[in-house]
C-alpha cells in the first residue's frame, strides 16, 4: 500500500535474521561447513605427519576425517531439510522461480540451499577419499 | 512474514507534463553533470571513473603483452642472446606481476563500475568518492611498478616472489621492495572496489528486485567482491612479513633463525589461487550476460548458475597447495587439495553446460560478441581439461614448473578470461559510447588471435613435455626445442596483431558516425535502458523492478521511467541521491546522499602512493609526512561529503512513497561498508595467526621456554586495558543515544590512553622477555602480533578524536549519530583481535605446557 505523509513512514527494519525464515545465512551454511572439515581434515593430517615425522601410520587420522565427514554431512542433510521445509526448497533442473513475492524469494533461497548442500556433500566425500587411500604420511 | 511495502499497488503516476519534465530534467543534468576541461579529473561518477579504470587496465595490458612478444622474441631461436638474463628474468616477472595484478583483477573492477549501477538501474554505486580514490591509487601503483623496468630494478623474483630469493636483499635488489609495496597499495584499490561492489549489490538494487529477481551478473559481481575480501588479505600479511624482513630483517623466512620460506607460498597462494577464480568469475559472468540476449530467451539454469557461483568461490579457497605440490609436503597433505582441485571442476562444468543448454534451446543471433564468447568456451574447455591433468598428484610432478603450466594457465586465463572480456568490449561498446564497432574489424581480430593463441600456446603443451622449464632465458639447438618455440614466437606476433586490429576498433575516432538506436541488442537487462544520446544521471527515475529480464518482461518500462514516473525523478535540493534497499527484497528503506565531484580523493590517493613509494626507497621521514598528508585529505574528504545531516529528515521518493534522508547502522550503506572492510581486515589478522600455527606445525622448537614467553600478568593487564578501551566506545555509543552528546565525547576520549597503554603493557612484557625480532621466528611473530595491533589502535585513536571532534561541532548528534555507529563497529573487531592475540601469546603456551 502506498505510504502518505500523515502516515509515519518507518521502513521496515533491516536486521539480519539469522536463522529465521528470510535468512540468507542458510546459502553459506553448507559450503562454510564444507571448508570446516577440508581445513580440519587438512590441520590434522599435517599436525599429526609433522609432529610424529615420515612413514607414520595414518589409522588414527583417517577415522577423524572420515568421522568429521560423517558429522559434517549429517548437518549438511539437517540443512537440506530446513531448505526443504522452512524454506520450501525444490530440487529442480529448469528452475522458473521468478514470481515476485516474499514467497518465491524464500523457495529460490530454499532451492539454491539444496543445491548448495548437494556440491558441498559431494566435495566432503572427495575429502574423505584421501583418507581412506593413503595408509602413512 | 514480514512488513511489506507492496510496490505493485502504488498510486498511479502523475498525468505526463512535459514543462514538469523538462525542469526535472534540466535540475538532475546540473546536480549529475560531469565538469569539463581539466576539471574532468575530479569527476566521480561511475560513468567516467569506470572509462578511466578501463582505458588504464588496457593500457597496462598492452604494456604487459609489449613484455610477452619481447620474451617470445628471445626464446624464438636457440642460444638467443637478443636480451641480457637479467633483463629477461625483469620481463617475465613484471609480464605475470602486471597481466594478474594491473590488468585481470582492475579490469573486473572497471568493468563493474562501470555497468554495475546501470544494470541496478541505479545513478551510481553507493561510494562513488571510494571508485575514484581506488582508481587513482590504482593509476600511481601501476605506474610506479611498471616504470621500474625503464630504470632497471623492476621485479626479477617471478610473480609469485618466492623467498629466500626474495627475502634476502642480497640476491634481490630494490625491485622485489618495489613489487611488494607496489602491490601493496593496488590491493588497497582491490578491497576498495570489493567494499563498493559488495554494497552496490546488497543495498543499491532497484526497489522490487528480490533475491531470486537479481541478474546473474550481479550474483557474479558479489560472489567475486566476496572472493577479494577473503583471498587478497593474506597477502597484505605476506607482504607486511617479507617486507619486514627485508626492511628491518626480522626472522620469518630464513631457516637459519626458526623461520621457513614455505609460509611465503602458503600466503601466497592461500591469495593466488583464489585469484584465479577472481579473474575468471567477472568473465564468465559477461557471457552470462551476453547469451540471453543472443539467445533471445532466459538463461537455462539461472540457480543452476548462481549455484556454480557460489560453490565455486568456495572450492577455490582449498586448492591453493596445488602449486606446491613439489615441495615435499605429506602425500596425504597433497591429496587433500588433489581432492579438491577435481571437485571445483564440478561447479565450473555446471556453468559451461548451462551456457550450452541455453544455446540449444534457441537460435542464437549470430554477432560478434558471440564469436569471442564461443571462441572463449573452446579455449577455456581445453585449459579445464589440462587443469584436471595438473590437478593430479603424479602428473603434476612431471609437468610441474614445465612449459606444460604456462600453456595450461594461458589456455584458462585467456580463454577464461581475455576472449569474454573482448566479447563484452564489443557488447558494451555501444552503451559506452552510443556508437558501433565495425562488425568485419572485429571479426578480423577475433580469428587473428584465435588463430594466433592456438599456434602460441598449444605447441608448449609439447615444449613443456619434452622438458623445457618455465622462464628458462634460453635453451641450446640439441634440446629439441627450437622448432616448437618458433612456431609459439610466430603465433604470439599473430597474436598481437589480431588485438592491434580490436584496438583500432576500439579507439577509431567515431565523432560523424550516427548514434545507435536503444537498446540495439534488444537485451534483457537494465543497462539498455539508457537514453540515447547517454545522459550523466544514469536513470531518469528509478523504475520498479519485478522481474528478471525488465526490458522484455516490464512492458512500458522505457517510457515509464523517461517520463520520470518512477522514483526519485527529481534532484529539488540539489544532491546527487540515490535508493537504498534491503538485501532480501530490495524494500526501498532511505535516500542516500552521495558526494559530487573532488579532488581530496585524488589528494588522499597521491599522498598514499608517495608513502609506499617513498618506503620503498626507505625515506621514512618524508613517508611519515605524507602518511599524515594522507589522513589530512581523507579527513577532509569524510568530514566534508559523508554522514552529513539532512535538512529535512524525509523526503518524498515519487508516488506516494516517503523515505527518510539518513540512516545510520545497518540499514546504512556505510556500516556495511565497516563491516565489509573489518571482515578483510580480520582475514588478513587471520593470515598472521596461521603464520604462527604454520610455525608451530613445522618447528619442533617453535615456542621457547617459559623465561622468553613475555608475562602472562603483563599480558593479562594489557587485556583488561583494551577490553576497558572497547568498552568505553560501547558507552559512548549509549550515552550518545540516551541524549549525552558530552558524555560520549569524554569516553570516546578517554579510550585513546586506555588503549596506548594496553599495547604498552604488551611491548613492556615482550620487551621484558628479551624479545628480539630479528633473532627467531617466534620473537618476530609476537612483535608482529604487537605492531598490527599498535598499528590497528592508531587508526582507532584517528577515529576517536575524528568522532569527537564531530560530536562537538554538532555533526554527530543522538538523532543522526552513524559516525559513533560505525567506530563502534570498528572496535568490536578491534577488540576480537585483541582478544586472539592474547589467546596467541598467553593461553596457547600455557596450553603446550611451556609457560
Amino acid at each position: 500500500m502506498a505510504r502518505s505523509r500523515d502516515r509515519k513512514t518507518v521502513p521496515p527494519g533491516d536486521a539480519p535474521r539469522v536463522i529465521d525464515q528470510g535468512s540468507v545465512w542458510i546459502l553459506v551454511a553448507a559450503p562454510s561447513i564444507w571448508a570446516a572439515h577440508f581445513l580440519l581434515s587438512y590441520w590434522v593430517a599435517a599436525i599429526w605427519c609433522a609432529k610424529l615425522g615420515r612413514g607414520t601410520s595414518l589409522a588414527e587420522p583417517r577415522w577423524i576425517i572420515a568421522g568429521l565427514g560423517g558429522l559434517c554431512i549429517a548437518a549438511i542433510i539437517g540443512l537440506a531439510v530446513l531448505a526443504i521445509r522452512r524454506y520450501g526448497g525444490v530440487f529442480v533442473i529448469f528452475e522458473e522461480i521468478t514470481e515476485s513475492s516474499e514467497r518465491a524469494r524464500d523457495r529460490f533461497v530454499g532451492h539454491l540451499a539444496l543445491l548448495l548442500c548437494v556440491l558441498s556433500a559431494v566435495a566432503i566425500l572427495f575429502t574423505v577419499i584421501p583418507g581412506m587411500v593413503l595408509g602413512e604420511c | 512474514m514480514t512488513q511489506e511495502i507492496d510496490l505493485s499497488k502504488l498510486p498511479p503516476a502523475e498525468p505526463y507534463d512535459k514543462a514538469r519534465d523538462e525542469a526535472q530534467r534540466a535540475r538532475l543534468m546540473k546536480v549529475w553533470q560531469t565538469p569539463t576541461g581539466w576539471r574532468r579529473i575530479s569527476a566521480v561518477n561511475n560513468s567516467s571513473v569506470g572509462k578511466w579504470y578501463l582505458l588504464t587496465s588496457f593500457a597496462f595490458f598492452t604494456f604487459a603483452g609489449f613484455l610477452a612478444l619481447l620474451i617470445r622474441a628471445q626464446l624464438a631461436v636457440p642460444n638467443n642472446d637478443l636480451l641480457s638474463q637479467g633483463l629477461y628474468n625483469q620481463l617475465f616477472t613484471l609480464h605475470g606481476t602486471a597481466m594478474m595484478f594491473l590488468f585481470a583483477v582492475p579490469i573486473f573492477e572497471a568493468v563493474a563500475i562501470l555497468i554495475l549501477p546501470e544494470i541496478l538501474g541505479a545513478r551510481d554505486l553507493p561510494f562513488p568518492r571510494l571508485s575514484a580514490f581506488g582508481y587513482w591509487c590504482f593509476l600511481i601503483g601501476g605506474i610506479f611498478v611498471c616504470g621500474s623496468v625503464f630504470f632497471g630494478v623492476a621485479p626479477d623474483g617471478g610473480w609469485f616472489m618466492y623467498a629466500p630469493l626474495s627475502s634476502d636483499p642480497d640476491y634481490s635488489g630494490l625491485g622485489a621492495d618495489i613489487w611488494l609495496l607496489g602491490l601493496s597499495f593496488i590491493e588497497v584499490s582491490s578491497i576498495a572496489a570489493a567494499v563498493e561492489l559488495i554494497v552496490g549489490v546488497l543495498k543499491s538494487r532497484p526497489p522490487g528486485m528480490r533475491l531470486n529477481l537479481i541478474p546473474l551478473y550481479c550474483w557474479y559481481v558479489l560472489v567475486v567482491a566476496g572472493m577479494i575480501l577473503f583471498a587478497f588479505p593474506p597477502l597484505i600479511a605476506g607482504d607486511l612479513l617479507l617486507e619486514m624482513e627485508r626492511a628491518f630483517d626480522w626472522a620469518f623466512f630464513d631457516p637459519d633463525r626458526g623461520g621457513d620460506p614455505l609460509l611465503w607460498q602458503h600466503l601466497f597462494w592461500i591469495f593466488g589461487h583464489p585469484e584465479v577464480y577472481i579473474i575468471f568469475l567477472p568473465s564468465i559472468a559477461l557471457i552470462a550476460t551476453i547469451l540471453p540476449t543472443f539467445a533471445g530467451r532466459p538463461m537455462v539454469g539461472h540457480s543452476w548458475i548462481v549455484l556454480s557461483a557460489v560453490g565455486v568461490a568456495f572450492l577455490s579457497f582449498g586448492l591453493w597447495v596445488h602449486h606446491m605440490f613439489t615441495t615435499g609436503l605429506p602425500e596425504i597433505s597433497l591429496s587433500f587439495f588433489s581432492a579438491a582441485s577435481e571437485a571445483v571442476s564440478v561447479p565450473t562444468g555446471i556453468q559451461i553446460f548451462c551456457f550450452i543448454a541455453t544455446m540449444l534451446v534457441s537460435k542464437v543471433r549470430r554477432s560478434v560478441p558471440m564469436l569471442f564468447a564461443g571462441g572463449a568456451l573452446a579455449i577455456f574447455v581445453f585449459g579445464g581439461l589440462t587443469g584436471v591433468m595438473v590437478a593430479l598428484v603424479p602428473f603434476d610432478w612431471q609437468a610441474h614448473d614445465s612449459y606444460f603450466v604456462v600453456a595450461h594457465l594461458h589456455y584458462t586465463l585467456i580463454g577464461g578470461m581475455l576472449f569474454p572480456l573482448f566479447a563484452g568490449v564489443h557488447y558494451w561498446y555501444p552503451f559506452v559510447t552510443q556508437k558501433k564497432m565495425s562488425d568485419k574489424l572485429g571479426r578480423w581480430s577475433f580469428w587473428l588471435m584465435f588463430g594466433g593463441f592456438n599456434l602460441t600456446f598449444l605447441p608448449m603443451h609439447w615444449t613443456g613435455v619434452m622438458g623445457m622449464p618455465r622462464r628458462v632465458w634460453t635453451y641450446d639447438v640439441t634440446d629439441g626445442w627450437a622448432v616448437l618455440n618458433m612456431v609459439s614466437t610466430v603465433g604470439a606476433f599473430i597474436f598481437a596483431a589480431g588485438f592491434v586490429v580490436l584496438a583500432v576498433n576500439v579507439l577509431w575516432p567515431r565523432g560523424k558516425a550516427p548514434l545507435v538506436e536503444r537498446n540495439l541488442w534488444n537485451a534483457g537487462t537494465m543497462e539498455w535502458s539508457a537514453e540515447v544520446p547517454d545522459k550523466p544521471w544514469g536513470v531518469r527515475s528509478i523504475p520498479y523492478i519485478h522481474t528478471r529480464y525488465p526490458l522484455w518482461e516490464q512492458k512500458g518500462l522505457l517510457g515509464e521511467m523517461d517520463r520520470g514516473e518512477w522514483f526519485l525523478p527529481d534532484a529539488e535540493e540539489g544532491k546527487r541521491e540515490l535508493i537504498i534497499t534491503d538485501i532480501l527484497d530490495a524494500r526501498p528503506l532511505y535516500v542516500q546522499r552521495v558526494g559530487g565531484p573532488s579532488y581530496l580523493t585524488i589528494g588522499a590517493a597521491f599522498c598514499l602512493g608517495a608513502v609506499f613509494i617513498l618506503a620503498t626507497f626507505h625515506l621514512w621521514t618524508l613517508t611519515l609526512l605524507f602518511g599524515a598528508g594522507f589522513a589530512g585529505f581523507t579527513l577532509w574528504w569524510l568530514w566534508t561529503g559523508t554522514a552529513e545531516i539532512p535538512e529535512k529528515s524525509e523526503k518524498e521518493a515519487g508516488r506516494g512513497l516517503v523515505l527518510p534522508t539518513y540512516a545510520q547502522g545497518n540499514s546504512s550503506p556505510g556500516w556495511w561498508a565497516v563491516f565489509i572492510t573489518m571482515t578483510g581486515d580480520m582475514t588478513a589478522f587471520m593470515g598472521l595467526v596461521f603464520s604462527y600455527f604454520f610455525y608451530w606445525t613445522a618447528l619442533p622448537d617453535f615456542l621457547p621456554g617459559a623465561a622468553k614467553l613475555p608475562g602472562f600478568g603483563w599480558l593479562l593487564l594489557g587485556l583488561a586495558l583494551l577490553l576497558a578501551g572497547w568498552a568505553t566506545g560501547l558507552l559512548a555509543r549509549e550515552r550518545l543515544a540516551r541524549g549525552g552528546p558530552a558524555q560520549a565525547m569524554a569516553l570516546l576520549l578517554v579510550g585513546v590512553p586506555l588503549g596506548a597503554a594496553g599495547v604498552g603493557a604488551w611491548c613492556w612484557a615482550a620487551w621484558r622477555a628479551g624479545l628480539d625480532a630479528t633473532e627467531t621466528s617466534f620473537d618476530a611473530t609476537v612483535w608482529v602480533l604487537i605492531l598490527w595491533l599498535g598499528l590497528h589502535l592508531l587508526l582507532d585513536a584517528v577515529m576517536r578524536l575524528y568522532v569527537a571532534a564531530r560530536i562537538w561541532r554538532g555533526r554527530c548528534t543522538p538523532r543522526y549519530r552513524a559516525d559513533c555507529v560505525n567506530l563502534t563497529l570498528f572496535t568490536h573487531f578491534l577488540a576480537l583481535t585483541a582478544v586472539v592475540i592474547f589467546a596467541l601469546l598467553a593461553l596457547f603456551p600455557m596450553l603446550m605446557g611451556v609457560a
